[in-house]
């Protein structure tokens, strides 16, 4: 009697396993959910028009609307479109689309809906990206959509390609004030999750996963944000699965089981410098500072090592685009003195630098810079002070909180500055908004620097060549000219990481160039697709 | 005669709530900077002249002080720059938190500092009323931040007997015990930090007005009496003790709406600080201006019922009056 019932028991735990192992791995392996966190929490509603413009407010858009390439850690891969080629002869690029795309309720991605977009982005601009280089774009079939340039482009694939967001006709198309359209399908995208819930004042997210994903089903059924400014603690207490870390925590985090990622050098922090003034529109001045200022000790002071001296050049040093020539200045504060008093200053009596009775004195403003959505307080402030006055220059330091010193460098009240921005191992267009007034006259971090013409003719080329060897060698050029000329001195690439629980089966990734336009976080949609 | 020193206060009140009316819309305006520098300072996104220009325009509809006015008058806040969502709506989402984690605190930190207030004051000169004046002092000057950063590392990180941050398991699926035991979960340790921060203040408040108390005569009737010594203390010195309190705790209650900033950074914890806070460094006028006026109004209202009660506490008052 009971050997038989042992033998039925073997029978149905055989039978059993052999069930389960011939389950589809995606059901067999489904995580739950994933949480992940962040300081402030709060990003904005994710469409194009209602999230924030920043890195997280993006990337919080991203998870339900798709664009017709993406990026992983080694480049450009398809999203919408399978395919894509470019016609140089006609100025054109042809996107043949996945036809299992599917909107979120249901219906078919279409040609025409990518055709739609461009049309609507011309009429309620959005402003991470620009339409003014296409003419035209026209659906060719059911799966094919060809669009048209009236002049070159450079960064149509960074821009177009993999930044814009592809709307659905069928829902937009009546919609006048996109900004206030708070209707529940103003969500409705063909990313890989469904918009479900935001709350403001806890800054929190739900996502659950769109099973008809034509890249398949997201690996966890829900996706959540939440706001929490502790990630050591959040991620040792299994409150989150993934987070922003400072570099000092990665060792113990290591030692709880989590992995760490560390990005490729995308940020950088740079000094700015009022460039329009009297002795800073000097461009010996300008270099004078660069000597002055020892960026390996700011490293090891205020980074405490976490970070790398960062290109004269602007571009990272991780760039494709990267010119290892781009022209460098050591620190030499002998150097420096000399190229000051060349310009008419001589010592003082007290060791300090004076032109006519009058000592050089400069305000250096610093404040909390925001990284990749966190808040970071500034600590190069200190250093670089110390640094300008032990070769004569009397530095009245300023800690001010970040809009109020953005606003006073924003209408040129300032001498210098402590900044920062990300963006330069992304698309070299960077160059463009961080170094010319066209380009970047809204932005804090961009010089806004027109001084000289050859850069200036050098940065339009640079827009205009879609041959990549070409552009490479304009950029090449376009680093040592502002290497030399030195609007603002790139000072150093801070650390970035972020760590991750491996229990919950999700590899996390930096994306090569950053998502998008260059945002350093780690959560790329593909972590949860592949 | 009664009606009338209802009455009297409220010309004043109304005066000043006109005052803050203003300067709800003026102090924001003039804070460095606005909302598309401070929305556009970090972000990838680089405007041209002609870009910044035009968010600008669509930000500055609708502005004006008369526009303000006649809004308010309708009961419409306006809309946030930042969530392009009506105020009220942030706010009363909000809301309900600060009153859980603020007005918990207060209360508990009222009672709990009066009862050992008054306790140690009947105890005057003995061992543990030394020994409680001395922890209390050095109790209240510790900051919250202080208090906060101690009670995470222990029991959050350490011990892992309580949640870091958030004011509830997001988007857990519980009953409605065990969401509100989540809840209470996640109020303990930001709470715990409040109440050690308001405690010891109520503490010597409450001990340093017994002491006056007790010396006056009508306690030593009372004990002549023979009544009980809990009566004597409670229902007839305490009573005379409470005024300071209540005017404490009608102070405490109004700054309700952002006093606890440092506890809700430090616990991710959810409120009006954070969202005020969140407002100002965004330059997000809208949502400063109806937060400032909420505050401003809450302080005045809470103030005139003030007027009020101190008359039932005490009836001096009244006749003074």
């Amino acid at each position: 009697m009971n050997r038989s019932v042992v033998k039925a028991a073997c029978v149905f735990v055989f039978l059993a396993a052999l069930i389960f192992s011939n389950l589809p791995g995606s059901m067999a392996s489904q995580i739950r959910e994933i949480r992940i966190s962040d300081s402030k929490g709060d990003w904005g509603y994710p469409n194009p028009y209602r999230h924030y413009p920043r890195g997280p407010g993006y990337v919080r858009m991203s998870w339900v609307f798709d664009t017709l390439i993406w990026k992983d850690q080694n480049g450009y891969i398809p999203a919408l479109a399978e395919s894509w080629s470019f016609d140089a002869d006609r100025l054109a690029f042809t996107f043949h689309l996945n036809p299992k795309a599917r909107w979120h309720d249901g219906r078919p991605l279409m040609p025409e809906d990518v055709v739609f977009t461009l049309d609507y982005f011309k009429k309620h601009p959005y402003r991470w990206i620009t339409v003014d280089h296409v003419s035209r774009s026209e659906a060719i079939g059911p799966h094919t959509v060809i669009i048209y340039l009236s002049r070159p482009y450079s960064p149509f694939l960074s821009d177009i390609g993999g930044t814009m967001p592809i709307l659905p006709k069928h829902i937009w198309g009546s919609v006048e004030d996109p900004e206030r359209y708070n209707d529940p399908k103003a969500f409705i995208g063909s990313g890989p999750y469904l918009f479900r819930d935001f709350n403001k004042a806890k800054g929190t997210y739900l996502y659950e996963a769109f099973t008809d994903y034509y890249q398949g089903r997201p690996k966890a059924d829900r996706l959540i944000y939440l706001r929490s400014g502790k990630p050591l603690i959040s991620l040792s207490t299994g409150q989150v699965d993934v987070a922003n870390i400072k570099p000092e925590m990665a060792e113990q985090l290591k030692g709880k089981g989590m992995v760490i990622i560390k990005d490729e050098r995308g940020w950088n922090k740079k000094l700015m410098i009022n460039h329009r003034k009297f002795p800073f529109n000097d461009k010996r001045f300008r270099q004078a500072l660069a000597y002055a200022v020892n960026r390996l000790e700011i490293i090891d002071k205020s980074q405490r090592g976490f970070a790398a001296p960062a290109s004269f050049g602007l571009l990272s040093i991780d760039h494709d685009m990267y010119n290892p020539g781009t022209p460098t200045y050591s620190y030499d504060p002998a150097k420096a003195r000399t190229l000051i008093e060349a310009l008419g200053y001589r010592s003082g009596p007290d060791g300090r630098l004076i032109k006519d009775g009058q000592p050089l004195k400069v305000e250096l403003l610093s404040s909390n810079i925001t990284v990749a959505g966190e808040s970071v307080a500034d600590r190069d402030g200190e250093v670089i002070k110390k640094q300008l006055e032990s070769i004569g220059i009397q530095v009245d330091l300023v800690n001010m909180e970040q809009a109020t010193t953005d606003s006073k460098v924003k209408s040129w009240s300032f001498d210098l500055a402590v900044s920062g921005h990300g963006g330069v191992s992304g698309d070299a267009r960077i160059l463009n908004e961080m170094i010319s007034s066209q380009y970047g006259a809204g932005s804090v971090n961009s010089a806004r620097y027109d001084a000289n013409p050859e850069l200036n003719r050098l940065l339009e080329a640079q827009m205009l060549e879609m041959d990549q060897e070409k552009r490479k060698a304009i950029v090449f050029k376009i680093q040592e000219v502002y290497a030399e000329d030195l609007p603002a001195i790139s000072l150093y690439y801070p650390d970035s990481m972020a760590a991750y629980n491996p229990g919950k089966g999700i590899v996390w990734f930096y994306t090569k160039g950053g998502i998008s336009k260059g945002i350093p976080i780690s959560q790329n949609k593909m972590s949860l697709i592949r | 005669m009664r009606r009338g020193r209802y009455i009297k206060p409220l010309p004043a009140f109304v005066l000043a709530g006109l005052i803050m009316v203003y300067a709800s819309y003026r102090l924001p305006r003039l804070l460095p900077g606005d909302f598309v520098s401070a929305l556009y300072a970090s972000s990838p996104v680089t405007l041209s002249a002609d870009q910044e220009a035009q968010v600008r325009a669509y930000y500055a509809r609708g502005e004006g002080f008369s526009r303000y006015l006649l809004n308010l008058f309708t009961l419409n806040w306006g809309y946030s720059y930042a969530f392009l969502t009506p105020i009220s709506a942030l706010i009363l989402e909000a809301l309900p938190w600060s009153l859980l984690l603020m007005g918990g605190a207060h209360v508990i930190s009222m009672l709990v500092g009066f009862i050992a207030g008054v306790e140690a004051a009947w105890r005057r000169g003995g061992y543990v009323e030394r020994t409680g004046v001395g922890c209390m002092t050095v109790l209240e000057g510790i900051p919250e931040i202080g208090t906060g950063v101690i009670l995470l590392l222990v029991f959050a990180l350490s011990l892992g007997w309580f949640p870091a941050s958030g004011a509830e398991t997001a988007y857990a699926v519980f009953s409605p015990l065990g969401r509100a035991w989540d809840v209470a979960q996640h109020l303990a340790l930001p709470l715990a930090t409040l109440v050690l921060a308001y405690f010891p203040g109520n503490f010597l408040l409450t001990r340093g007005s017994m002491v006056m108390v007790l010396r006056e005569q009508f306690v030593e009737t009372a004990r002549a009496k023979g009544l009980h010594p809990a009566r004597v203390r409670y229902a007839h010195a305490a009573r005379n003790a409470l005024l300071p309190m209540v005017t404490r705790f009608g102070l405490r209650i109004a700054f309700m709406v952002t006093g606890a900033l440092v506890v809700e950074t430090i616990y991710a914890y959810p409120g009006l600080g954070t969202l005020l806070f969140n407002a100002i460094s965004m330059r997000d006028v809208p949502l400063i201006q109806g937060i400032v006026l909420f505050s401003s109004l809450m302080v005045l209202f809470v103030n005139l019922a003030l007027e009020y009660v101190y008359g039932w506490i005490d009836p001096r008052v009244g006749y003074a009056a």
